[in-house]
């Protein structure tokens, strides 16, 4: 059953216009986060619109491609300017960047290809052995549990993204609450709508996705425009790669490369944490147990192998909750998954059995997705270095008719790019304040899913109380609790650590 | 030597504790605009008719969310007027604004061009409005010169005209044709 399903999902992937397409989205991926400024997450979004015409494996099997080139994508810039191409490729500038300036601007490249390849591949194979026996426990679960498990998952994306928990958790709620508006998802009877016709349908999460995401961001780029610093790059016109000495290299630090992968799985299997945690995590993780930690920060390969193996291997980790319990662990796998019911595929515990050739043909695309990422890199990474020199005028711009060709194709109306106008302005503001938008999103795509849980609950079982009562649901939920205690906590430390300094300041 | 460092150093101090409390004096008003909306919201849930069938009804959910984010709201706000009297309360607070205006204005102008081509799309069509709406935000971010009018002119047609066909045709997404070239 298992074979034939893996079977049916590789004969899928590697039908030939599904590997061009993916090859496209590979080099998409790439460009798209070589770009300083412009993140994977918006890439994917910028994909999505693209892929309606496709059946929903090759649909995302392409999403994939970019999703995995553009966690590679960010390590060029990273390398060769010091400028992270994403935010998940912070911690490859420490070594890297003075690997590459130290005159081996090549080996820190393929160092990072490499350990990003090698990455992706180990937690493909956690995530194909981890997520088949997950979704058989989580299809036991009852709507109770569901339910308490959602809350826990809100409660751990607010407390470990951005700098509040309060901002996080107000983010998350108010996703929750803009899930609300529209048709109710069991009765269908219209909530909220004001009897306006634009909210009747509800708030479509393509759209919300691209102008929380995407205009905001935008938006973002041209703050302080007309004096923003010019990147000294430093590019020799020779680079050379040496390829295969180095992934002899990356195989020689088997114990750094593996740790830093699993780290990099485990992040992305939280909801809310992925490559830009596991990428520094990963990192701090390896100069802890080197034996020569001092030598980290001025071009040590141990550096590059764990950032780069840490961010690419989240990709993977963030796929296990998706198609285990059908609960995205990142932005981007929240995008992956709005992808699936565009087509009619409902995700849950139960993908895996009825869908199994997609669920199977994802893992076989995530394989073939590193392997592409790898040969367009070696074959081209001198041609991506061009990209970061696109001025600003061409690309924001462009990427923003793009966002509005994807808010438009979902369904063809123009109220939606009212509605994107809108919740553009509304993402705008709340980035500025510093309110973290991935909760906001995870919240809007958990809002119905926790609406019907609760209401099944109830419906079977009117007595409130059954939540504390089911061991698995009061666990759950007792964790919620914990992992808010544990933020409150720690921001508590952090005053008390900063207090002393500032008072002595002020009575200066 | 050191004096002059320690009052520069004190100076910076208290010029931070100053933005912090503006920029948190920012957030209140966030806090209280999101958590007045939220309260309103939940009353509004709150009148939708109950289900015979279910404890739940329809409104309960969104009733029980907007509680809980206007909740949520009361609380930071409340933690944010501590803050700010604690930094020392605000003071320039509508020269702060200006200058956060004044750093944002080109991302504010290229909303506002967002929303006057999104309102003229439907009118104009999508290859039309799009080369309009291009070709102004890059001489808009890059500046008016020969070159960089050259440049724009040849990426309006290509991302407007270029991508409506490319869309229609290897996508079969036809993008809104415009009432002036309809019929």
């Amino acid at each position: 059953m298992m074979l034939d399903a893996f079977l049916a999902g590789a004969h899928q992937v590697f039908a030939f216009d599904t590997l061009i397409y993916m090859l496209i989205g590979s080099v998409a991926g790439i460009v798209a986060a070589a770009i300083p400024g412009f993140t994977v997450t918006m890439a994917i979004i910028l994909t999505l619109p693209l892929t309606f015409t496709m059946g929903p494996l090759q649909g995302v099997s392409v999403m994939l491609s970019v999703y995995v080139g553009g966690y590679t994508g960010g390590l060029i810039s990273a390398a060769l300017l010091g400028i992270p191409g994403t935010p998940s490729s912070v911690a490859t500038t420490f070594d890297a960047y003075p690997m590459a300036r130290g005159g081996e601007p090549g080996r820190a490249l393929s160092l990072g290809v490499w350990s990003s390849f090698f990455g992706t591949v180990i937690s493909t194979i956690v995530l194909i052995i981890a997520a088949p026996p997950l979704a058989m426990i989580a299809v036991k679960l009852g709507p109770w549990e569901y339910f308490s498990l959602i809350v826990f998952a809100l409660t751990i994306v607010a407390s470990l993204v951005g700098n509040s928990l309060m901002r996080g958790l107000i983010a998350g709620v108010i996703g929750l609450g803009l899930a609300t508006i529209g048709p109710d998802p069991m009765m269908g009877q219209p909530r909220l709508t004001f009897e306006s016709s634009i909210l009747m349908p509800g708030l479509p999460f393509l759209v919300v996705l691209i102008g929380i995401f995407a205009i905001s961001q935008l938006m973002g780029e041209l703050e302080d425009h007309g004096k923003g610093p010019s990147s000294d790059a430093l590019i020799p016109d020779v680079i050379e790669f040496k390829t295969w000495a180095v992934m002899r290299e990356v195989l020689m630090h088997p114990v750094n490369l593996v740790r830093s992968s699993l780290i990099g799985v485990f992040i992305g299997a939280l909801p809310g944490a992925g490559g830009s945690i596991a990428n520094l995590l990963a990192y701090d993780q390896a100069k802890r147990s080197s034996k020569n930690p001092d030598e980290f920060g001025k071009g040590n390969p141990d550096g590059v192998i764990a950032s780069e193996a840490g961010n690419s291997a989240t990709a993977g980790g963030g796929l296990i909750p998706m198609i285990a319990l059908g609960i995205p662990g990142s932005a981007v796998d929240a995008i992956l998954m709005a992808a699936l019911m565009v087509h009619g595929i409902s995700v849950g515990p139960r993908l895996i059995m009825d869908n199994a050739d997609l669920a199977y043909g994802m893992f076989v695309a995530m394989v073939v997705a590193s392997l592409m990422m790898l040969v367009v890199c070696v074959l081209s990474m001198r041609l991506f270095l061009r990209v970061t020199d696109i001025p600003k005028q061409f690309i924001v711009p462009t990427v923003m008719i793009c966002c509005v060709i994807g808010a438009f194709a979902l369904n063809n109306r123009v109220t939606d790019l009212y509605l994107l106008g809108a919740i553009g302005l509304v993402g705008y503001g709340l980035k500025s304040l510093d309110y973290p938008l991935a909760p906001l999103v995870l919240g809007v795509i958990l809002g119905p899913i926790a609406e019907t849980n609760l209401r099944r609950a109830l419906m079977s079982d009117g007595d409130w109380t059954v939540f504390f009562t089911r061991p698995i649901s009061a666990v759950l939920l007792a964790a919620a609790l914990l992992s808010v205690i544990f933020s409150i906590r720690s921001v508590l430390k952090m005053r008390k650590k900063d207090r002393p300094a500032t008072d002595e300041q002020d009575g200066d | 030597m050191s004096q002059t460092t320690a009052k520069a150093a004190a100076a910076d101090a208290g010029a931070s504790a100053a933005l912090r409390a503006r920029t948190e004096v920012a957030r209140l008003i966030s806090y209280i605009v999101i958590g007045l909306g939220a309260a309103f919201l939940s009353l509004r849930a709150s009148t939708l008719p109950t289900s015979r069938w279910e404890p739940l009804g329809a409104g309960s959910f969104p009733e029980l969310v907007f509680g809980v984010l206007a909740v949520l709201c009361l609380i930071a706000a409340v933690r944010a007027v501590i803050d700010i009297r604690k930094a020392g309360g605000a003071n320039r607070l509508g020269a702060s604004l200006g200058a956060w205006l004044v750093a944002r204005r080109y991302s504010f102008a290229l909303f506002g061009l967002l929303v006057v081509y999104l309102l003229l799309l439907p009118l104009g069509g999508f290859s039309l409005t799009t080369f309009v709406f291009l070709l102004i935000a890059q001489l808009m971010i890059a500046g008016i010169s020969k070159k960089t009018l050259f440049q724009s002119l040849i990426a309006a047609v290509i991302f407007s005209v270029g991508l409506n066909m490319l869309f229609a045709e290897v996508f079969n997404v036809f993008l809104p044709r415009g009432v002036l070239f309809a019929g």
